[in-house]
């Protein structure tokens, strides 16, 4: 990192602790709206329970449509955890310090609303209690154990406990320094949270080691969430979705959409907690970088999946495939989501300037995330819409007001989420902060002090 | 991947010779190249020459027959897709980890994109393989109405990438060579003077190098993507009625990849122990491309499961016909071999911290996994080559194994004798390390204490 501040132990304490420690008007106003957008999400799931699904859009044969979308959306932003932090931690990435703890957090809220979605969708969430548990493996009654459908819970719930532990280990040094700042109730949730921290050499080394193992164990869990995800569409025999690419087309889109949620989540805390002396336009530049990698890595694939549309020329596939990029309004919807999830943002991230641009890479990164929303609802709904043959009864599906109020409160559910962690956790790892300044040097080169990192 | 130098704290390994002074690494580097050729040299030299020509006579042999019965050139075609998975992947090592700026890739950066000169063989080798193709009418294809396709769209995508590693090699060169113009005599000299007497270092010269090298570099990568996913489109999947995998492209360029750092590695091993390099290479070197190794090993699982699973669960008629001729059918050997060579093995060893973290480990991984590359060449190449009816939807029917004759072994042997040969002969025109490079990072390191600890302090300029 080229720009960087000095900043003492005390001083990082104190900025990277004062959201926790102080409670500003604008975090009950922020609380309130999203609060507010989040009891819609559950007045439409009551009316859905009291109602039935019919108030829905979905129509035969479209059985899936924004819900399942939002699944899928969510799960995807879940992947920013693990990139940020695993991958750029066993890489030693200098730029990871600042944003590795929002990433994991915004993970563990993503992959909490995704969760909802299936239930939701269900029609009858306590029904799907009933037949999950005690699961029938015989009668072949209960759905059949070999299917997608079914792997994925397991790796959801793997990838979400690991996830929390993975926040939680990383935590238990900067709960510590919150015992050491509080009183009463909450000096006692941190003394008991911290599990005895005192920072002992042994105790360090005991947290980099789990934090290294965590890193990559984990990286075999975040790439199996989305490749099953995948497999829930890919192993049917759905015309453009039967695609051996979906795995880790899926799983690109997935890096996509959440290292751009993290770009904008940055963006956020910076401008919201004031923490422009720890989050500066060279972390922009590097998540630029690597959003930029991501993006071209991930358009690869996109090619290749539209490409092995029309490969074989099997008139079926060929046929969802027109209907999905020449019939209205899927053409108007794919000019949309191609434009916002690369046409637009891909270019602007080969800028440096805009890279290092902290309004423009708000700009780009919400795009890529309204861009990889309609990739996920192109790929599921014309797949099913469009008229087979053995399709004997079909209506249009149009999402209704309830599906789109769901879509809102999704968002508000993750805000709320990491609004109300900020108010208890640091939202920035005050050790990693910490561990940064020590490893800061500098090389002299001619007459330039060159900055440099001391290498562990 | 960034720089990889323990997490035990050691003080890292230097990244010249102890003590050496800038003068005394440029005296060391460019001297290997001016002193006249050892005995030793001449004997591999030698050795491979006659080898080469044993594939050349082969290869005329061959040519002899005509391109009409395609069969016989499924060797061929893998030797090919051997040669474009593994020397010329490995210049990615270099343009990746100079884009990353990584400081461990300073000593291996030239070793690898030397690597291209393979490209100008492998050229001559896809001329026939290209023209065995049968024509795409009757036959799924993405090329569709493009006038001259496959045959010359991938004849031209292979050429420029060819072209865009040796001009890689050149401009990362360049300064070397002008050094070497100036303390250079005979013949060779003028060639230098030639190739690189403009270059006098100037700061706008310094910038135009960085600048073109990266444009190069990342348009030598989206290349050996592309030349890849056409190479495994036209010359395998395309051959195979109802063999259908969007994946597969993807899958053969990941491959590649692996190919070209296991390639890397026995280069780097090659020159630290035959070619007396062992004060520049070191562990560290060995470490970082055992892990990126692993990853590759680790990746190649997942995107064979991904296609295997869907063509395994679909069951429709032409997956049931795929598997049965690539995996499970009569090439059941070669996919065991490759399953094991380029995932099982590499996974069982590389797991372990030591071995890794050592000289001879990830050498022994890499030499299985180029096994692992030749037997999943042969078995995507040669059975696709041997499918006589390549129209309609599904493989009726599976063909047998056919086996290499003595032809196919001599272009096979000959064909690696060349590239080894060409690579020889490339280190006497261009030193194998990067003397410009390694100045820089004399420049940009320093070895600073912490608490009780020395450790490397790396710079990155901007």
């Amino acid at each position: 990192m080229q720009e960087r501040y000095l900043l003492t132990n005390r001083q990082i304490n104190d900025d990277l602790t004062r959201p926790v420690l102080t409670t500003p008007f604008w975090f009950w106003v922020a609380a309130a709206l999203l609060g507010g957008g989040l009891s819609l999400g559950l007045l439409v799931v009551a009316v859905f329970v009291i109602f039935g699904l019919g108030v829905t859009g979905l129509n035969r044969p479209v059985f899936w449509g924004v819900m399942i979308t939002n699944f899928v959306f969510w799960v995807g932003i879940s992947h920013a955890g693990v990139m940020i932090s695993s991958i750029l931690r066993l890489s030693q990435a200098e730029w990871r310090r600042p944003v590795t703890r929002a990433a994991e957090v915004l993970t563990i809220f993503a992959l909490g609303t995704a969760m909802t979605f299936p239930l939701i969708h269900t029609g009858r969430p306590w029904r799907t209690l009933y037949w999950v548990f005690p699961y029938d493996f015989f009668r072949a009654i209960w759905p059949n154990v070999r299917s997608p459908l079914v792997w994925d819970p397991s790796a959801i719930f793997t990838y979400l406990t690991s996830a929390s532990l993975f926040v939680y280990v990383a935590l238990l040094p900067d709960l510590a320094v919150l015992r050491e700042r509080t009183t009463g109730l909450p000096h006692l949730f941190y003394s008991i949270a911290s599990l005895g921290w005192r920072g002992t050499p042994r105790q360090w080394y005991l947290q980099a080691l789990a934090g290294i193992l965590l890193s990559a164990l984990i990286l075999p869990v975040f790439v199996s969430v989305h490749s099953i995800v995948s497999w829930d569409f890919a192993v049917s025999l759905v015309p453009n979705w039967h695609a051996t690419i979906f795995a880790p087309y899926f799983v690109i889109g997935a890096v996509w959409s959440g290292v751009s949620a993290v770009a904008t989540l940055m963006v956020i805390m910076r401008s919201v907690f004031k923490w422009q002396k720890y989050i500066t336009p060279d972390h922009f530049d590097a998540i630029g970088r690597l959003l930029l990698v991501v993006g071209v890595g991930w358009f690869y694939f996109f090619v290749l999946e539209y490409l092995f549309g029309f490969y074989g020329a099997e008139p079926a596939e060929i046929a969802v495939r027109e209907f999905q990029l020449f019939s209205w309004p899927w053409n108007l919807l794919f000019a949309i989501f191609m434009l916002a999830a690369f046409l637009i943002p891909v270019p602007m991230l080969c800028f440096r300037g805009i890279r290092r641009s902290i309004k423009w890479m708000l700009i780009t990164s919400l795009l890529v995330n309204v861009g990889m929303w309609l990739e996920r609802y192109i790929i599921i709904v014309p797949g099913l819409a469009y008229k087979q043959v053995l399709t004997f009864s079909y209506g249009e599906y149009t999402p209704s007001i309830f599906e789109f109020t769901l879509i809102f409160a999704s968002f508000c559910m993750v805000g709320l989420g990491i609004l109300v962690f900020s108010k208890v956790f640091p939202l920035m790892p005050i050790g990693e902060a910490k561990e940064g300044q020590i490893f800061r040097a500098s090389v002299k080169v001619g007459k330039v002090e060159v900055p440099a990192v001391i290498r562990e | 991947m960034s720089d990889t130098h323990g997490h035990n704290g050691h003080e890292p390994s230097p990244l010249v010779p102890p003590g050496a002074t800038d003068r005394a690494v440029s005296a060391d580097v460019l001297g290997r190249v001016l002193h006249p050729a050892g005995r030793r040299f001449r004997g591999w030299a030698l050795l491979l020459t006659a080898l080469l020509a044993i594939g050349v006579v082969g290869f005329l042999l061959r040519l002899q027959g005509g391109v009409q019965d395609r069969t016989q050139w499924g060797y061929t075609a893998a030797l090919f897709a051997i040669l474009l998975s593994t020397f010329q992947a490995a210049p990615l090592v270099s343009i990746t980890q100079r884009f990353l700026r990584s400081q461990w890739r300073r000593p291996l950066g030239r070793a690898t994109e030397l690597l291209a000169v393979v490209g100008l063989l492998n050229f001559l080798i896809m001329l026939p393989v290209v023209a065995a193709l049968p024509p795409l009418a009757g036959r799924p294809s993405l090329w569709n109405w493009w006038p001259g396709a496959p045959h010359l769209w991938d004849t031209l995508g292979v050429a420029i990438l060819v072209v865009n590693g040796l001009a890689v090699l050149y401009l990362a060169a360049l300064p070397d060579l002008a050094a070497l113009a100036v303390v250079g005599q005979g013949w060779r000299a003028g060639l230098w003077r030639r190739l690189a007497g403009f270059w006098v270092g100037t700061p706008r010269q310094w910038d135009i190098q960085r600048m073109a090298l990266g444009t190069l570099g990342m348009f030598y990568f989206l290349m050996l993507v592309f030349s890849h996913s056409m190479v495994a489109m036209d010359f395998s999947m395309g051959l195979v009625p109802g063999w259908k995998s969007a994946i597969f492209p993807a899958t053969h360029a990941l491959s590649a990849l692996q190919g070209g750092l296991a390639t890397t590695i026995v280069m780097l091993f090659i020159l630290r122990t035959v070619g007396g390099w062992q004060d520049y290479l070191h562990v560290d070197q060995f470490w970082a491309l055992a892990k990126l190794l692993l990853s590759f090993s680790l990746l190649w699982f997942y995107f064979f499961y991904s296609e295997f699973i869907i063509l395994w669960y679909g069951r429709q008629p032409q997956e049931e016909a795929t598997i049965g001729l690539l995996m499970f059918g009569p090439y059941l050997v070669p996919f065991v071999g490759a399953f094991l060579c380029s995932f099982v093995l590499p996974l069982a060893l590389l797991i372990w911290n030591p071995i890794r973290r050592s000289i001879r480990g990830p050498v022994v991984v890499a030499c299985i996994i180029l096994v692992g590359q030749l037997f999943d060449r042969v078995r995507l190449y040669v059975s696709a080559y041997s499918i006589e009816q390549v129209g309609g939807h599904v493989l009726e029917h599976v063909p047998a194994f056919h086996p290499p004759d003595l032809v196919d072994v001599m272009i096979l042997v000959g064909g690696a004798a060349g590239a080894v040969l060409l690579v020889l002969l490339a280190s006497r025109l261009v030193p194998v390390f990067s003397l410009w490079e390694l100045k820089e990072g004399m420049m940009l390191r320093k070895v600073v204490p912490l608490v009780r600890l020395r450790l490397a302090a790396l710079a990155k300029p901007r």
